[in-house]
Formats: C-alpha cells, sequence, structure tokens
C-alpha cells in the first residue's frame, strides 16, 4: 500500500514536540494536538470510497509507532495519537486499529509498566480505548495479499547503506587495466619488430593514440575519487551526529531484538537527534547534548521524567551545520601514486 | 496446549501454518466479555469507582481523569466546521498537500463525482456493515473468527496479466468448506456444452455447474474433495497419484471430504496462495489475507455469509450488431460473419442466420456464449 503523503512527517513532527517537551502526560499531548489542530487531518472533500481507505492507512501508520523499538515516550505518544486519530475521524462506522496476537504480550507489559509508574492518564486512555471496542484482534497486524511491493522500510535503508553498483569500477578493474597495458606493450614492441628503426614503430603503424590506457586509468581513477568524496559527504554527515548521539541509541533501542529492527531504530531515531542553534528569545538555554537515561517505564512520577535535551528539525538545516567539517575530509583523501588500487564494488565498506 | 501466535514466514508476505480454531482460542482466553461483545451499543461512561479500581487509583484521581482525559480536549472547540474545507494555513504537511491535490483537480476535472464502479466498490465494501438478522438464532456467536478470502478469477486476459483481478469474501469460521464453494460464482459454471446451430431454440438441458459436481480446495497438503454428490469425483487423486509416483519432494498429500470441514479445522497461512479447483480444470487461486475476532460493527446475520464484499468489473462483451446487449451466442466458420469468432445477441442472432420460418442461412457453427461479466 502506497503511504498517505506528508502524514509520516505530521506524525514524527508531533511526536517529536510530544518527546522533547519531556513528559508522558496527557494534558501536553493534548496542548500539541491543539496548536496544530491535528483533529483536521481527515479534512479535505474525500468520497466515503476513499475516506475508508485514508483514514485505514492512517491508523495503521499511527499504530506502527505503539510498540518497540520506540522509546517508552514515543509509545505513550503513540496511544495518545491513536486516541485522538480514532476518534476525529469522519468515517461511519469508525475505522479500527489492528492489533496482532504476537503483539498483545507487548501491550500488556506496557499496561502494567503505565499503571506501575501511576500514569494513569495513559492507562485510563486504553481504558478507553479498549472500552469503546476500537480495536479489531487480529492474527497479523496487516492484511497479506502476497503482493511483492516494494515496502516503505526500504526507503529508509537506502539513507544507510551504500549507492547502488559502481558501474565504472566493476568493469575497468585492476586487472583489466593491466591486461590493457600488458597488451598495449605487446603492440607496440610487435609494431618496433615490423619496422625499419627498432626502437620505435613506423609513423604508418601510428593508429592509436599510445597513451590510451594511461588516460582511461586516468578517467577511471578521477571517478572513482569523487564517488569516494561523496560518500564521505554523505557519511560525514551523518557520523558527527553518530558519534555525539551514539549513547543514546539506548533510548530507541528496546529489546536486543534484530539487527533490522536496530538499524530501523536507528534511522527513526536520527530524525529526532540533529542539533539546531535556539532561536533568540532562547539563547539562555542553548541546546546540549547531555546523556539521558534510558529505559522503559522508569521514574515513579511525572515529574521525573527523562530530560530530552534534542529537538527535531529539518535535514538541511542539519547539514550546512556539518558542512566545514566535509571540507576537510575532502582535502584528507590521498592521492594515488602510478597504478591505482581500484578497489572492487564487494570490498567497499 | 499452548499455541504460538501466528508470525511471519517470509517476511511482511506470508505466516507460518497455524490452525485456525486455536488463533480463537488465544484471543477469547486474553480478552474479557467487553472486548468479544457485540451489543450494539458501546458502554455507558464508566462510574469513577469503577475506574478508580480497575486502575489502582483513588476515586478523586478518576474523576480528574475523566476531565482531563476527555475527547473533547482533542476536540475543536469552535463552531460547526466543515470538514469539506481545509484550512487555509494549516500546519500539516498531509493537509497542504491533500489542499494542492483538490485544487489540481478542480482545475481539471469538469464533473467529479463518483462513476458507477466506485458506487458499486463502496456499496459492496459497506452494504452489510452492522446488519444484524431478524431471527435470533442467525446471530453471529461472540468470539467468532472472520477470514477475508481473496478468489482470483481464471480468466486469462492478455491485460490481466500483470494484476490477476479477484473478489474478496468474508467467511465465517464455523461455515463448512462446501458453503464457499457453493458461494464462489465462476462463469465457467454456466457454460453450456454443444453446437446448436441446427437447433437454436433447444434450451440446454444442463449447464456445466449440473453436470460436473466435482471440485476441490487444496490447503497445506490436503485436499479437500467434494463428496455430497454421486457424481461427484476426486478430482485430486490424479495429483495426489503423480506426486506419490517418484520423489517429487512433497510430504505426504491427503484427499478429505470437503463436506466434513470447517474452517476453523484448517490449518492455514496467511499470505499464502492456495487452489480452488472445479469443471476439472478450472482454477482459482486463493488467498487468505486477514483472520480476526468478529467486531459488533460487521455484519452479524450467519445467513450472508460467505459475504462478498469486492468483486472486479468486467466489460460485457457486446454484440457484434447492434453493440447494444450483451452477446449470448458465438459463431465460427461463420459465413454470414465479418469475423471468427463473432458475437451476437439473442435477437440479432436469429434475424442474421434464420429466415422467418427458423430455417438455418449460411453455414456456420453457432454455440451459446456465457460472458464473464454476466455478475456484474
Amino acid at each position: 500500500m502506497s503511504g498517505v503523503p506528508g502524514l509520516k512527517e505530521d506524525f514524527e513532527e508531533l511526536l517529536g514536540a510530544f518527546q522533547q517537551a519531556d513528559t508522558v502526560r496527557f494534558e501536553r499531548f493534548a496542548e500539541l494536538w491543539r496548536e496544530r489542530r491535528f483533529h483536521t487531518i481527515f479534512y479535505g472533500r474525500i468520497r466515503a470510497l476513499e475516506r475508508n481507505k485514508l483514514t485505514k492507512k492512517t491508523l495503521d501508520l499511527a499504530q506502527q509507532y505503539f510498540f518497540p523499538p520506540y522509546s517508552f515516550q514515543i509509545r505513550v505518544g503513540a496511544l495518545y495519537l491513536l486516541y485522538g486519530l480514532y476518534n476525529a475521524q469522519l468515517c461511519q462506522p469508525k475505522q479500527k486499529i489492528r492489533i496482532a496476537l504476537k503483539d498483545w504480550p507487548e501491550i500488556q507489559k506496557f499496561q502494567l509498566d503505565l499503571l506501575d509508574s501511576q500514569h494513569y492518564d495513559a492507562a485510563y486512555i486504553f481504558r478507553r480505548l479498549r472500552l469503546a471496542r476500537a480495536f479489531h484482534f487480529t492474527a497479523m497486524p496487516k492484511l497479506l495479499t502476497y503482493r511483492t511491493k516494494k515496502k516503505i522500510e526500504e526507503n529508509y535503508f537506502k539513507e544507510e547503506f551504500k549507492d547502488p553498483s559502481n558501474r565504472v569500477n566493476s568493469l575497468i578493474t585492476n586487472d583489466v587495466l593491466e591486461e590493457l597495458m600488458n597488451i598495449h606493450d605487446h603492440y607496440q614492441k610487435m609494431k618496433c619488430v615490423i619496422s625499419a628503426d627498432k626502437s620505435q614503430p613506423d609513423k604508418a603503424l601510428s593508429l592509436i593514440k599510445d597513451d590510451f590506457v594511461v588516460s582511461l586509468k586516468d578517467i577511471t581513477l578521477e571517478h572513482q575519487e569523487w564517488q569516494q568524496n561523496r560518500m564521505e559527504l554523505l557519511r560525514n554527515s551523518k557520523v558527527t551526529n553518530e558519534t555525539e548521539d551514539k549513547k543514546k541509541e539506548e533510548i530507541f533501542l528496546q529489546s536486543e531484538g534484530s539487527e533490522r529492527a536496530n538499524a530501523l531504530a536507528r534511522i527513526k531515531y536520527k530524525s529526532y537527534s540533529a542539533v539546531v542553534e535556539v532561536s533568540k528569545s532562547r539563547r539562555h538555554r542553548q541546546v546540549q547534548l547531555e546523556s539521558s537515561e534510558s529505559g522503559s517505564g522508569c521514574g515513579k512520577s511525572p515529574s521525573r521524567s527523562k530530560k530530552a535535551s534534542r529537538r527535531p528539525q529539518p535535514a538541511r538545516r542539519g547539514s550546512s551545520e556539518v558542512r566545514g567539517e566535509m571540507q576537510v575530509a575532502r582535502e584528507t583523501v590521498t592521492q594515488h601514486i602510478g597504478m591505482p588500487v581500484i578497489i572492487e564494488e564487494d570490498s567497499d565498506e | 496446549a499452548e499455541a504460538a501466535a501466528p508470525d511471519y514466514e517470509s517476511a511482511e508476505l506470508y505466516t507460518r501454518s497455524f490452525r485456525v480454531g486455536a488463533l480463537g482460542l488465544s484471543w477469547r482466553r486474553l480478552l474479557g466479555p467487553p472486548d468479544l461483545s457485540l451489543a450494539a451499543a458501546a458502554e455507558e461512561e464508566e462510574v469513577d469507582a469503577a475506574v478508580a479500581a480497575a486502575l489502582g487509583c483513588a476515586p478523586g484521581t478518576a474523576a480528574e481523569l475523566r476531565a482531563v482525559c476527555s475527547i473533547d480536549m482533542l476536540m475543536s472547540s469552535e463552531k460547526e466546521e466543515d470538514s469539506d474545507v481545509i484550512p487555509e494555513d494549516s500546519s500539516l504537511l498531509t493537509l497542504r498537500i491533500r489542499k494542492k491535490a483538490l485544487d489540481r483537480r478542480e482545475e481539471k476535472i469538469i464533473v467529479d463525482r463518483a462513476c458507477r464502479q466506485e458506487t458499486l466498490t463502496y456499496e459492496m465494501e459497506s452494504h452489510a456493515t452492522g446488519k444484524r438478522p431478524d431471527n435470533p438464532t442467525d446471530l453471529i456467536e461472540e468470539g467468532e473468527l472472520l477470514l477475508t478470502l481473496n478468489i482470483f478469477y481464471p480468466v486469462i486476459f492478455q491485460k490481466h496479466k500483470d494484476h490477476k483481478p479477484y473478489q474478496t469474501v468474508l467467511v465465517l469460521g464455523s461455515q463448512k468448506l462446501t458453503e464457499l464453494r457453493d458461494s464462489i460464482s465462476c462463469v465457467s459454471d454456466l457454460q453450456i456444452g454443444g453446437e446448436f446451430s441446427c437447433q437454436p431454440d433447444q434450451a440446454p438441458e444442463h449447464i456445466s455447474k449440473d453436470l460436473y459436481k466435482s471440485a476441490f480446495f487444496y490447503f497445506e497438503g490436503i485436499f479437500y474433495n467434494d463428496k455430497r454428490y454421486p457424481e461427484c469425483r476426486d478430482l485430486s487423486r490424479i495429483i495426489i497419484e503423480w506426486s506419490e509416483s517418484h520423489d517429487r519432494g512433497y510430504e505426504n498429500l491427503q484427499s478429505v471430504k470437503m463436506e466434513d470441514y470447517v474452517f476453523n479445522d484448517l490449518s492455514l497461512k496467511i499470505g499464502f496462495p492456495y487452489l480452488y479447483c472445479h469443471q476439472g480444470n478450472c482454477e482459482h487461486i486463493i488467498i487468505i489475507t486477514d483472520i480476526r475476532l468478529i467486531h459488533h460493527d460487521d455484519c452479524l446475520d450467519r445467513n450472508l455469509y460467505p459475504l462478498l464484499v469486492k468483486k472486479h468489473w468486467l466489460c460485457t462483451r457486446k454484440c457484434f450488431v447492434c453493440k447494444m446487449y450483451t452477446a449470448r451466442w458465438v459463431t465460427n466458420r461463420d459465413s454470414l460473419a465479418p469475423e471468427d469468432p463473432c458475437f451476437f445477441c439473442d435477437v440479432c442472432f436469429r434475424m442474421l442466420h434464420y429466415d422467418a420460418e427458423g430455417n438455418k442461412l449460411g453455414e456456420f457453427l453457432a454455440y451459446p456464449y456465457v460472458d464473464p461479466g454476466i455478475f456484474n
């Protein structure tokens, strides 16, 4: 299923603001929701058939934030979000929130955590949803239609993993260049042998550029350098954020889980972790990247919930911050001498 | 023993095989009466004492919660809002994008209303919602399972190569397989065998559905054969013999009677293609896309199940002459027709091929034709 354009951004903006507000209180969430007039998210002249589809997709996306590997605070936010969306929807009868059997134990645990920590508002709201019979109790979270469509997750991975195969390098490899050189030398020698002057070929036999192998090598090298620089650029913009915030990954990574869950968490986490300069009115409170406590359900009372000191921000500004560092990276790329070691595609990191 | 909850066998594609009934059991064990209730009206708002008891908080807190967590906190406090109108300066990206799209539509489209296909699709999807039977014995029980099946059409049109059209049917866990089989409407069941150019008035005795009653479902290594009538044959026997003749890598394939099983008895994978075969060689792929507990907003009249909620609109072939009526005859080697094969409605067919006395004119072969779009 294709997603609803803009929806993920709106959800992540709201949840990010909630996280930054440093609380799990519904009151605060409601403020943020009202600020954005989030109840209008279903507005627009949409006919019933389309509206049903749209609402299902909306609830489906929101539901994903309700489960691990998201942090406790995000999950509470997702619960409030579902509460709001379920009641704000315009479908008649209402579209339901799907819960798969395999996810129910997780929800039970979450509920217990809420009660233990005396987050009564969250527990109350979950209770209200349940009494309103807002859930469909299903076998699996999504409908499975054996469609081998590209999934949304792929977009996440595209950021992390490197670009698709470098065609030039895989064609003009080390071996290929070496062999070309050998053949070229051999050819030159042959020409000499049949020429009058044994030390150099006849002018009449000069049919190709003598230095074409060297030129080819240079062009390939240039391309490779350009490619590497581009990768460095991308990597550095991520690395500066990553190294600083590595310890805070704990906040998002609840389960030891699979590598994939970790990768996903890392990526989703990143959208909340870039640093922004505070506006002038708040200069006295510069943003600091401090280490926050990790863990789920900790904090006996609401007032002691985590210190979230990062703010979400549009990607553009983040990259301008790190541009200075990228310059440095470029200059330190070593110059190759002679025959370059052209790394095969697979051995790139 | 506690069965494991269904989970993916192939990530995001299909699940491991599990017994359908076990899913129902597991859910019913985990949930309480309010979750499973099919009563029409939702529970009234709880009294504070009940809330306090459930959450383990003070009654005063419960009262506070009722106020603070009310849904009014999230709804518009302003006067009546028109939900068709997107606010001009919305901070929501979703709305800004949607507004742009809607504005573009307004510019380009002259008349923007539902076409008949959309109306049909919506009607099918929602017509049975919340329906309750007059007779209380027909009311579906709490805790019943609802399966969603996609049954693909066998019609092979070139244009359907990449996206095979399908019907979507809802079926109850307690229903027999034979009930599903009887509900599947396929054009091949209506075929009338025989060449009738010499006797066009002779209404054929039987349609294929009456003549060839055999059918089977194939789920997880078991063939469920329809054996209700003496004419029914075991169509799967030849397949089983084939698989046993050499080591072909198939586990023990079994053949059982379709009428002895309900869906709760089956072991299935969700999202995995299975088979329905009838008329000897008419094959439909079946995929179970969803299984869940029944909900009070679903159709609760047992008699309406299996319930068709989606079908593919197939354009019917029209008569070559009048271009108005659906074709009922097809001719081959027709000296009077410009094409081979050529399609005619009943009136045009007779007018062209027979004289006033009913004598056959020209040379041709004529067969009754049933258009796949007949179920539109």
